[in-house]
């Protein structure tokens, strides 16, 4: 190997010391956080050869269980084979932790999944009684298609109405973009669009929006499925999001619970405010205020 | 719950196995080595060398000594589980694509596939369960299939009898110690092969995984067809749960039409259904490819899938699937403590 290709590009890492030789890692450190969370620092050697810095943050939560001397005896048993030169615990190459999976038995199962379904394939739906439009002779074919396209001009001045708009934005159609008179108007506030958008952005985000509810006060030690919980007796939720400290894994103290009604969403809002959660005082409110 | 990803193979996996006690896991995949895992937090113990083809099957002794493992070199293997050490090599003319230990491990069934001119078969050996020992060379028994080849094979309760799935969708019963076939029932539809065979706890009774979408629940003693479940894709594998009266069934769509589909369509998921209503009650996602084994904990708390994608997925259950219950049930309990 030459001495160039051996030298680490300076844009790798920069906790890379120039002057250690390659084989030569520095020790492992081991540091005690303030919020009784360990950093640990480790260096390797990847396979192309270059040190790799690893940074570590733990923390540590004693979860005992009792369990069968046989099984305790097998903890102690030393590893073999591809694990024979690993530490103890778990290896990073080959365990991980996956995603969080929400699994809650139901036994309208289906009918949940077929509405997740259907909300999916509404506009397909929507569309399905919609007929094809011409809009230089109203005929039943595309624009593209229609046999007088190079013959004939658009039916009125208003070409850049949509086609599904109708025939009531059509009148009233000043907005649009072309008419003159009036300076730039954004393409979302233009009058043929604005159906569009509703379309679009709507349907379900409006909603779930309108029955979200934010949850403020939260402890530090709250999890997840303890505040889904918590609100499920209201009525169906769809949706919590615990904000949650990237590093410790601490919750940061609000939380956001979306329900599939509004009504139960109100109903909950008015009977967890004040409610008392872990030494905390929980408070309740609407997401989005109601206009 | 958050489920614990295990990248110890490179290939498909073919077979998951947990030890009595639930604390170990054993994976065998389409290369060439075992892996040993600890099912609390997902730390590997070891690595099992020595097969020289696509591993097909694996089975732990009810001691937690012994592992046997079958493949595709045409042999089986026992092993030392806490050395890593292959005790006993088997050879035979085929692929051996299913070993199961018995009750009390005295005896291991191995089931060989159909090819070059060798009808499938079932072989029983005889174990001896001290790692020190010298295993005997003689084959105990041996069953041949003269129709169609076995898949699956499995020991009833007692060690009874010795139950196999075949490739006709027909289920066979055996007398464990004459090696005489006392039935042969038509359980799932004719000529889909039968992928999967699991016991209940006490092995009286066992599902089946059928390529024709659905799993069957059926009695040991007299193969009669107790419970139906119907997925809406080829199955893989299934497993009964102790503790809770659920089944889990795992499938997709052939590995061959997988690269067609995407991860939504191809219904790579765990199936959950109550094992006395025949209702799914549940799913849960995770693999890019089919599933091809499920295993359930012996203890009841948690399971574990193996998929095409090569990684084996630790699941254990949270309190909500412990709660749940049907409103028959309930209230059958709440009447019972009046």
């Amino acid at each position: 190997m030459s001495k160039v290709a051996n030298r680490p590009d300076w844009a790798d890492d920069e906790d890379l010391d120039d002057s250690v030789v390659d084989n030569a890692l520095p020790e492992p450190t081991k540091v005690t956080n303030k919020d009784g969370t360990i950093t640990k620092t480790s260096w390797k050697i990847n396979d192309e050869g270059k040190k790799v810095k690893l940074t570590q943050r733990i923390r540590i939560t004693t979860h005992k269980e009792v369990v069968n001397p046989r099984v305790a005896e097998r903890k102690s048993w030393s590893k073999f084979g591809l694990s024979a030169k690993d530490a103890p615990g778990p290896a990073t190459d080959t365990t991980s932790v996956g995603e969080n999976i929400i699994f809650r038995p139901s036994t309208n199962w289906r009918k949940d999944a077929k509405e997740e379904k259907t909300e999916a394939g509404s506009m397909k739906d929507k569309l399905k009684d919609k007929k094809v439009k011409c809009r230089i002779c109203n005929g039943e074919h595309f624009t593209a298609r229609c046999p007088f396209k190079d013959t004939m001009a658009p039916v009125g001045e208003e070409g850049s109405a949509d086609v599904a708009a109708g025939p009531a934005d059509v009148a009233d159609a000043a907005g649009g973009l072309g008419t003159g008179k009036s300076s730039y108007v954004p393409p979302h506030l233009r009058n043929g669009a604005a159906g569009g958008g509703d379309r679009m952005g709507g349907g379900k985000f409006e909603r779930s929006d309108e029955s979200t509810l934010r949850v403020t006060n939260v402890s530090e030690m709250a999890e997840e499925q303890e505040l889904r919980d918590m609100f499920e007796r209201f009525g169906r939720v769809t949706r919590v999001f615990l904000a949650k400290d990237r590093e410790t894994g601490l919750a940061k103290g609000f939380a956001f619970i979306s329900f599939q009604e509004r009504t139960d969403a109100a109903k909950a809002c008015e009977k967890m405010d004040g409610y008392g959660f872990k030494h905390l005082i929980l408070r309740v409110e609407f997401a989005k205020k109601a206009n | 719950m958050r489920p614990t990803l295990l990248q110890g193979h490179e290939r498909a996996l073919t077979q998951i196995k947990y030890n009595r006690d639930g604390d170990i896991i054993f994976s065998t995949a389409k290369d060439q080595h075992i892996c040993a895992w600890f099912a609390h937090n997902g730390e590997r113990l070891g690595t099992y060398h020595g097969h020289q083809g696509a591993l097909w099957t694996v089975d732990v002794d009810p001691t937690s000594t012994i592992i046997a493992s079958g493949a595709a070199d045409n042999t089986v293997r026992l092993w030392d589980i806490r050395s890593g050490k292959c005790l006993k090599v088997w050879d035979f003319n085929t692929a051996v694509k299913r070993v199961e230990f018995n009750e009390d491990g005295t005896q291991l069934l191995a089931v060989t596939e159909k090819r070059m001119g060798f009808l499938g078969t079932i072989v029983v050996l005889d174990i001896n369960l001290d790692v020190e020992a010298e295993q005997s060379d003689e084959k105990a028994m041996t069953i041949t299939c003269e129709d169609a080849k076995a898949t699956v094979a499995g020991w009833s309760y007692m060690s009874k009898y010795i139950i196999a799935g075949h490739e006709d969708g027909t289920i066979s019963q055996y007398d464990a110690k004459t090696g005489e076939q006392l039935d042969n029932t038509q359980v799932h539809e004719v000529d889909t092969v039968i992928t999967d065979l699991q016991w209940s706890s006490d092995r009286t009774y066992f599902i089946t995984a059928g390529k024709d979408k659905t799993a069957k629940l059926v009695n040991a003693r007299d193969l009669e067809v107790m419970k139906t479940y119907v997925a809406d894709t080829p199955l893989n594998s299934a497993s009964i749960t102790p503790k809770k009266d659920f089944v889990i069934l795992g499938g997709g769509q052939a590995a061959m039409d997988v690269t067609t589909t995407s991860t939504r369509q191809g219904k790579f998921e765990a199936r959950f259904y109550h094992k006395i209503f025949e209702e799914e009650i549940g799913r849960v996602r995770g693999h890019f490819g089919p599933l091809n084994t499920v295993a359930v904990d012996p203890t009841g708390k948690g399971y574990a899938s193996g998929g095409e994608d090569g990684y084996v997925r630790v699941h254990q259950f949270d309190k909500a699937y412990f709660d749940f219950t049907y409103e028959v049930e309930r209230q059958a309990k709440a009447q019972g403590q009046m």
